[in-house]
């Protein structure tokens, strides 16, 4: 008897930790959850930004991120680091930066000029978790 | 004696009086879109320099990304006078979808330099020259550096200032496009 209470206790325990690992994380289908907010309700920007998603960001993570993005169908397509350019020059280091939990397919790096949340130019990391063709984020 | 014909000659003078009328309403008005490439990279004004008539109203429409359309002016986050002394500042705000549109009357002479407040910074300004240029925006970036006092005003970034047009060209082009 006392070892079954133990492993329900050791198995409470795992469950437990390995979700507090998780809620760092953004959740695989919309809303993110935990800190994440939808970053629509944060700044003025549209809930579904073409080409990229509907956007969810732990504000204390700004500017970085990382930035949860979602398809149309809610589903997590990328995660999006945003980097900006004066950051970049004065080689900042950016380090421990969460990430969504879900596999990498691929990479996109590009220029963006700005927008609110992040005013300056930066560079947009995107972490593709789907294969970018097949993301309904037109 | 008042005739048929007096009312057909009436009618036909103010048929065309308001046909005159309207033509110069519609040519006192301008449009500009404010654009952007898929990445959010590019984004600009189009057309980034147009002169008009004193009293056009111009009107700003989103064609895609968010931007604002602010005049360069003290009470916009310190940014330095480049619109006429005289003129009434502006702020639109954000305009986050397609379609949104902002308007200004643009009444007094001058040169009127304007900017994007996310956008500012990746060189997203225009340039609007009413009537005959003059005024701060006629001036060197810089020139309220010799002011005394000098007010702390913010500079224009280097990115804004390699994209305005200059004065001569709008004039001459009436219309300048990015590309």
């Amino acid at each position: 008897m006392m070892k079954k209470i133990l492993f329900a206790g050791v198995l409470a325990l795992a469950v437990t930790s390995a979700h507090s690992a998780w809620s760092g994380n953004a959740s695989k289908t919309k809303p993110a959850g935990g800190a994440y907010k939808a970053v629509s309700t944060l700044v003025p920007l549209p809930d579904h930004i073409p080409g990229i998603g509907s956007l969810y960001v732990d504000p204390a993570t700004l500017p970085a991120g990382p930035f949860a993005a979602y398809d149309k169908s809610g589903a997590l397509v990328s995660s999006v680091y945003m980097i900006p350019l004066e950051d970049m020059n004065a080689q900042k280091k950016f380090s421990g930066l969460a990430v969504s939990g879900a596999d990498a397919v691929s990479v996109d790096m590009y220029y963006n000029a700005g927008h609110p949340g992040v005013e300056k130019p930066h560079y947009h990391v995107v972490i593709w978790h789907v294969d970018p063709a097949t993301a309904d984020v037109k | 004696m008042i005739d048929r014909r007096f009312f057909t000659g009436a009618g036909g003078l103010w048929l065309a009086c308001a046909a005159v009328s309207r033509r110069a309403r519609a040519a006192a008005r301008a449009e500009i879109r404010m654009r952007s490439d898929v990445d959010g990279a590019a984004v600009w004004f189009d057309p980034v320099g147009l002169w008009v008539e004193p009293g056009t109203t111009v009107r700003w429409v989103i064609e895609s990304n968010v931007h604002t359309v602010t005049a360069y002016h003290p009470d916009n986050d310190g940014h330095s006078l480049r619109i006429p002394e005289t003129a009434q500042p502006w702020d639109s705000g954000y305009l986050v979808n397609p379609g949104d549109a902002f308007e200004v009357t643009l009444t007094v002479p001058g040169v009127y330099d304007y900017y994007c407040a996310p956008h500012e910074e990746g060189g997203m300004v225009g340039r609007i020259v009413v009537g005959a240029p003059s005024g701060p925006g006629s001036r060197p970036f810089e020139y309220f550096k010799t002011l005394d006092p000098v007010p702390s005003w913010l500079d224009v970034p280097d990115a804004a200032q390699r994209n305005f047009p200059s004065i001569d060209r709008i004039v001459a082009e009436r219309a300048v496009r990015r590309h």
